[in-house]
């Protein structure tokens, strides 16, 4: 198995999508670390939400956990781009009729996934720190400009960064399976990118605005949840079930179709 | 054991006919073509071959082994199947260490490979500044990692300049040579003749030949060309090879006798009992590209009208 996963990195390790990735993150990151610091001073400015993005209290602000506040809040903005190229990464597979090729050489495809799934793991994994460093940089020094009040940011900072790491992390990875999902179903990257956005801009909000019952369980609102460690709509242990609900679908359609469909690429 | 057997293999799709109950044993070793025209089914029965497709109905075996099973077989088998395709922002060494780290081959077959398709020294590019040729050669390395019994390459030629063309022909003979089974399909037999042992000719889904070249070759009668030492005997070594009940039609010089590709000399004697003296006789074969043509040859029309109607015939 590990030797289908060190294939997927190296077939990944492509400077273009990887720099685009990555540098789309810390470009995000680094914007709405300053939106947010920007507004933080004028509550009647800070706008409850925006497409994608949470905007948190001042009290949140000037918690403990403040300093990382911000990450949590663009969860779905950073999803959106972790979907998109998790999507761009396997749907390529397709359009370049690579698939082929692996196929033949693979011929137990469910290996070919779970390599797709390694691989990106890992790319995630780098991507969350890149949005945790820029938090880490540009957040103390918006702050200090600001007139919160940010003496709790010194308490445990340790384990509030390694909590924010890793709930964003485990919220990117539930975006990341749904993007790989709609590319393997629809073997468009334009397609999955479409479809995902899609959802979290606009059919989510219209939904939860329309059917107030759906604000806790749907898809974007779980993996928000995650990656604020729990909410007062979802708590921590919900949103973790329910988001190991949606990978455990996304991965067992993603295996069947994958796995029963002839390769005609 | 053959290196692959087929036996009734159909693929449909929807209401198109790609294979119609193909039956065909390629045996191991040499160099096996596969030839049709365009759309004719190559393809599609190498890629049931493969595991990419499965069939409709009918069964196969490659390498001993049945193709609806786990296809262990494939770790014995090499494929390029239609256009080569890499990631193209990846060096062509990236690209062939992914697929050889997905077979969990060691590096070293990744210099090998590139030696003998002699691709060492540009291994460090993107496969995006490769030209066609280059990355059908890149191609042929990616099927050659495996050190495969059996290779299987779908029209490797496509796009090549007749340098090319001869580069990869030499290849697949020294493959050959080493013990392998090659199949290589081309929708142009004279591309691949010269180094075929065995023929397998699919036309419009359906087998039209398979059997060694040779055998192919001895249908060829072809014909012979005879012209008189005087011109004056033409009409009268037509009226005599005639009445020898010898095929002729008059030609601008001389006679021609067809379907007498080895009566040569039986023309020679009736000819001289006419008291005629010869200034040629040549046999012309006709071309295997000729015979491959006549095999293969149909209105296309007719034929996709036949395909969607049920039936390929």
């Amino acid at each position: 198995m590990l030797d289908v996963v060190r294939s997927e990195l190296t077939r990944s390790r492509r400077r273009g999508v990887l720099g685009a990735w990555l540098g789309l993150t810390a470009l995000f990151a680094a914007m709405i670390v300053a939106v947010i610091f920007q507004l933080a001073g004028d509550a009647a400015a800070m706008p409850a939400a925006g497409p994608g993005v949470t905007f948190p209290t001042r009290e949140t602000l000037e918690s403990a956990s403040g300093l990382m506040a911000p990450l949590a809040s663009a969860s779905s903005m950073f999803g959106i781009v972790t979907l998109s190229f998790w999507a761009v990464l396997t749907a390529t597979d397709h359009s370049t009729g690579l698939v082929r090729l692996l196929v033949a050489a693979e011929p137990r495809r469910w290996r070919l996934i779970a390599g797709k799934v390694g691989a990106l793991v890992v790319w995630t994994a780098v991507a969350t720190t890149v949005a945790v460093l820029v938090d880490l940089v540009v957040a103390p020094m918006l702050g200090a400009t600001s007139d919160l009040d940010l003496g709790a940011w010194g308490t445990d900072v340790g384990a509030v960064v390694a909590s924010a790491w890793l709930n964003l992390f485990l919220a990117l990875l539930v975006w990341g399976v749904i993007g790989l999902v709609l590319a393997v179903v629809t073997r468009s990257a334009a397609v999955a990118v479409s479809v995902g956005a899609g959802w979290v801009l606009v059919v989510e909000q219209v939904l939860t605005a329309a059917f107030d019952g759906l604000r806790d369980w749907l898809p974007g609102a779980t993996i928000g949840a995650v990656a604020s460690g729990g909410n007062d709509v979802i708590s921590y242990g919900s949103a973790l079930a329910l988001a190991a609900g949606y990978v455990i679908v996304c991965l067992t359609v993603a295996v069947v179709v994958f796995t029963r469909r002839d390769i005609t690429d | 054991m053959g290196a692959v057997t087929t036996e009734s293999l159909t693929r449909r799709f929807g209401d198109v006919l790609a294979l119609d109950a193909v039956s065909v044993d390629v045996p191991a070793g040499g160099v096996v073509g596969l030839v049709g025209p365009n759309g004719s089914g190559k393809s599609t029965m190498i890629r049931m071959l493969l595991g990419l497709i499965r069939p409709t109905s009918g069964t196969a075996r490659v390498l001993g082994e049945p193709i609806d099973g786990d296809r262990a077989y494939l770790s014995r088998v090499g494929a390029l199947v239609e256009s080569p395709a890499f990631v193209p922002g990846l060096s062509a060494r990236a690209n062939l260490l992914s697929l050889a780290q997905l077979r969990g081959l060691p590096v070293a077959r990744v210099d090998a490979v590139l030696d003998t398709v002699g691709l060492t020294g540009r291994d460090r590019e993107p496969v995006k500044r490769f030209s066609l040729g280059m990355k059908q050669r890149l191609g042929i390395a990616a099927a050659l990692l495996p050190d495969p019994e059996l290779l299987v390459l779908d029209e490797p030629t496509n796009g090549l300049d007749p340098s090319g063309i001869v580069e990869i022909r030499t290849l697949l003979g020294a493959l050959a040579r080493e013990g392998r089974t090659v199949v290589v399909s081309s929708h142009l037999l004279a591309e691949i003749e010269a180094v075929c042992d065995h023929l397998v000719v699919i036309r419009f889904g359906e087998l039209v030949y398979s059997g060694p070249v040779a055998a192919l070759l001895e249908r060829t009668l072809g014909h012979v060309e005879v012209q008189p030492e005087h011109p004056a005997d033409l009409q009268a070594l037509l009226a005599a090879l005639t009445r020898a009940g010898h095929d002729v039609e008059p030609t601008a010089e001389g006679v021609r006798v067809r379907g007498a590709g080895g009566r040569a000399a039986a023309i020679n004697r009736d000819a001289a009992a006419a008291g005629i003296t010869l200034a040629e006789l040549r046999t012309v074969r006709e071309s295997l590209e000729q015979v491959f043509l006549d095999l293969t040859g149909r209105d296309e029309a007719a034929a996709a009208q036949a395909r969607r109607g049920g039936g390929a015939a």
